[in-house]
């Protein structure tokens, strides 16, 4: 049996032990004709105060690959001794590396990794300074596809480290990477500022039994999503509402959901001069189609950012969302909330019509699937910036990334491979860290995926002009939507001309 | 005077309504920290009637309490991403220290300024004031620099005097106003009968001012516990204080409110054994010079 066959039938057996489908003892048999049976026996038999069957038996089958491991201890050891800082926010991917993988790299490698868990805004405050200071006090940058423009020139492109022969991982593959996020989130003016890291993006997530019960189908369309999202509304109202929101008054999150709502009826933020067009015919239409959609939303949608609209969902007081589909292994962790089980997911809406590419500015590529991520890269004022290009070729080669899906909670890989891997696909049924969302998140990368320009001033306009205005705007401070939209275009036009 | 029922009544109901209203915070909050988070954010929302749990406390501290409710699952092996105790006791050493040291100069400087004539001390008093006025912010990127070029980045030595430095001018300002209102005469007679202006402080002035050097104690301890500027900006993985740790259970899928509130409810108790242990003088303190002869 190969390895991966082998580790694919532990898991399922892991699988079915935790459910309750089968019994220890069936469980230590098989396991046993796996040749894991004294292990397993250990682990089952020594309940200690950190010993947990089903955890413990996962981390069996869920280790680095020793060729992997072979290639750190060789390539990291002339960096022993080393202590590298990485500074990121507290993501699936990061969170997994950093509380049950790094330990792999450090022990063979003998560099040591601290990675600093910051929400993302303090994130930026750590790399802001870092860069202005030139100290170096960071080796690797979390880098969110906003920030991509303004760190463009402080991080080394991986393609130009590659060429380093001596420190590259064989069959490293950065081909392997999906061609649309590397464009999507790597790629400014040219350089490539770092590699796709994590990829939250927006999908249709449902409530089957909601939906079943109505008699309703996942929307297609940008006009079946609102119509669900009314009847949903209408039958089981204010309860239950039929769509949540992500609409906090001056939160990036208002910004994300506003653009999936442009780009899906046509409209684009730039033109291909450069220009402001969220208040041309489109960009109201979509405007006038959210106001509208906002009514079958719940009562207090606009203090929530995708915090609060993962909550709605989580504690059933909607019955939808467009959004995230990391939140997706969260609804399905019984031991999380209540609706384990009952969601499902689909490709987001489709646009009423679509602009190119080439028909906007700055990189920005029109599509309902709005998409976030983030890159990591190595700092070019890192005092260790080849034991840093060690770690970060671990952290996203494609076995780790296969880890830190499987043990990260069924986070969105970033890598073609991952999505086909054993160890992910095993975790594809209900429950915790379920991975069953995948091929949509994979499909609406290939098909649906909207990504945000490229511009230096991005940070600035999509997480304070856009957002406090349409604030203002959802809280009646603008008289119309054209009033609202005209002045944001005034707003950008300012920063842009700086 | 003979008070009604009625009134009487009517007081304990007012007065426990007031400690109602009061505790009613603390007590949602810490039992939120004994909840399953899909027990959190019920609608309508419930007080008392879940299950509980000591999940939250287990992930926060790493440790198994061993009790099981029926659904107890098992911490994450070696404690998870939200495993906070060893910042816990940073903020302990930081806080407690940083007072110590802010206290320590602060009585010194505080006396002199009561105390003795010198040429500038109602200036050097406003002087002391005005390094208040500046915003926190506006000092914490300085602040990085220089504390990167002196290797305090990251160390218990550089929060603790960055700590001590914050509050020393509200202890000066305090503690002088203490001294102030302990009469001159009682030193000049003491000096008069031989004694040093050192015994003087720490045999006759110091005892009498404890209170008011226990009221400072607090504050500054309580400042340094709950100050997060200057932690985030001037650390980065060797130490975090509570409220910098707090900020990190929020996550890109959600907020831990179960766990933020497992270590904020841990939080209070240090900060309440501080208070319990003074509080005999700390309401002396408070009210010293409120009444003046």
């Amino acid at each position: 049996m190969r390895d991966s066959d082998r580790k694919l039938y532990l898991a399922s057996l892991t699988d079915r032990l935790v459910k309750g489908q089968m019994g220890r003892r069936d469980f230590l048999r098989l396991a046993g004709k796996l040749g894991l049976g004294a292990g397993a026996l250990g682990m089952g038999m020594h309940r200690g105060p950190f010993n947990f069957v089903p955890s413990a038996a996962a981390q069996e089958a869920l280790q680095p690959s020793a060729d992997i491991l072979k290639w750190v201890a060789d390539a990291g050891k002339p960096f022993a001794g080393t202590t590298l800082k990485l500074a990121t926010e507290s993501t699936p991917p990061s969170n997994a590396l950093n509380s049950q993988l790094k330990k792999y790299f450090e022990e063979a490698s003998g560099i040591k990794v601290e990675i600093e868990v910051l929400p993302l805004e303090q994130v930026l405050q750590k790399l802001t300074l870092d860069v202005a200071s030139s100290l170096g006090t960071y080796d690797l940058y979390y880098i969110d596809q906003s920030w991509a423009a303004s760190f463009s020139q402080d991080v080394f492109d991986p393609r130009e480290q590659l060429q380093k022969t001596d420190l590259a991982m064989p069959n490293y593959n950065i081909d392997d990477f999906l061609p649309a996020l590397v464009d999507g989130i790597a790629m400014y003016d040219g350089r490539m500022v770092g590699v796709p890291y994590d990829i939250p993006i927006f999908i249709m997530i449902y409530r089957k039994d909601i939906y079943d019960e109505l008699g309703l189908k996942a929307p297609a369309t940008m006009a079946e999503l609102a119509s669900n999202s009314k009847a949903i509304m209408d039958a089981k109202g204010p309860a239950m509402a039929g769509i949540a929101g992500q609409m906090k008054s001056g939160h990036y999150s208002l910004e994300c959901e506003w653009t999936s709502m442009l780009w899906g009826h046509g409209g684009s933020i730039f033109n291909p001069d450069k220009k402001f067009v969220g208040n041309d015919e489109a960009g109201l239409e979509a405007m006038a189609y959210w106001t509208e959609l906002k009514k079958s939303m719940p009562a207090g949608v606009d203090g929530w950012t995708w915090d609060g609209q993962g909550q709605a969902v989580a504690q059933g007081v909607a019955a939808s969302m467009l959004s995230w589909g990391e939140f997706f292994p969260y609804f399905d962790d019984p031991s999380q909330t209540k609706i384990s089980g009952l969601c499902e997911v689909a490709v987001p809406p489709a646009a009423t019509s679509l602009r190119t590419k080439d028909q906007t500015a700055f990189g920005e590529t029109p599509g309902v699937g709005h998409q976030g991520g983030s890159t990591l890269a190595v700092s070019k004022y890192s005092k260790s910036p080849d034991a840093a290009w060690v770690f970060m070729q671990w952290a996203t080669c494609a076995d780790t990334q296969s880890l830190i899906t499987a043990l990260g909670g069924g986070t969105g890989p970033t890598r073609t491979s991952v999505y086909d891997d054993p160890r992910v696909k095993a975790n594809a049924r209900v429950g915790a860290g379920t991975t069953r969302h995948l091929p949509v998140v994979r499909e609406t990368i290939a098909k649906h995926m909207g990504s945000e320009p490229d511009l230096p001033e991005w940070a600035q306009i999509s997480s304070d002009t856009i957002p406090v205005s349409l604030g203002k705007y959802f809280a009646g401070g603008y008289g119309s939507a054209k009033e609202a939209m005209d002045d944001i275009a005034t707003q950008v036009d300012t920063i842009l001309k700086g | 005077m003979n008070q009604s029922a009625f009134a009487r009544t009517t007081r304990t109901i007012a007065g426990w309504a007031v400690v109602g209203l009061f505790f009613f915070p603390i007590y949602f909050w810490t039992s939120v920290a004994f909840r399953n988070a899909k027990d959190i954010f019920n609608w309508p929302p419930i007080f008392f009637d879940f299950q509980p749990t000591v999940r939250n406390f287990e992930q926060v501290f790493g440790i198994s309490l061993g009790f099981d409710f029926g659904n107890q699952e098992a911490v994450t092996p070696g404690g998870g991403n939200f495993y906070m105790a060893p910042r816990l006791w940073d903020s302990i050493v930081v806080a407690s220290l940083s007072t110590v040291l802010a206290i320590a100069v602060a009585t010194l400087a505080s006396y002199a300024l009561s105390r003795m004539a010198f040429r500038g001390r109602h200036q050097f008093v406003s002087w002391v004031l005005s390094t208040r006025m500046m915003p926190p912010v506006a000092v914490a990127i300085p602040m990085f620099f220089i504390f990167k070029q002196f290797n305090l980045l990251d160390t218990y030595t550089g929060v603790i005097l960055v700590h001590a430095l914050m509050n020393l001018p509200l202890a000066v300002l305090l503690l002088k106003s203490f001294f102030d209102d302990i009469p001159a005469e009682i030193d000049e007679s003491a000096l008069l009968d031989g004694a040093s202006r050192w015994t003087i402080f720490r045999r006759i002035v110091l005892p009498m001012a404890k209170g008011g050097i226990a009221a400072t104690a607090v504050l500054c301890f309580i400042f340094s516990w709950t100050e997060f500027l200057f932690v985030l900006t001037l650390t980065q993985t060797g130490l975090k204080t509570v409220p910098v740790v707090s900020s990190t259970f929020v996550t890109s899928i959600g907020t831990a409110w179960g766990n933020m509130a497992a270590l904020g409810a841990a939080a209070i108790v240090p900060a309440f054994i501080v208070i319990l242990l003074v509080q005999r003088h700390l309401v002396r303190g408070l009210t010293m010079g409120s009444l003046k002869q």
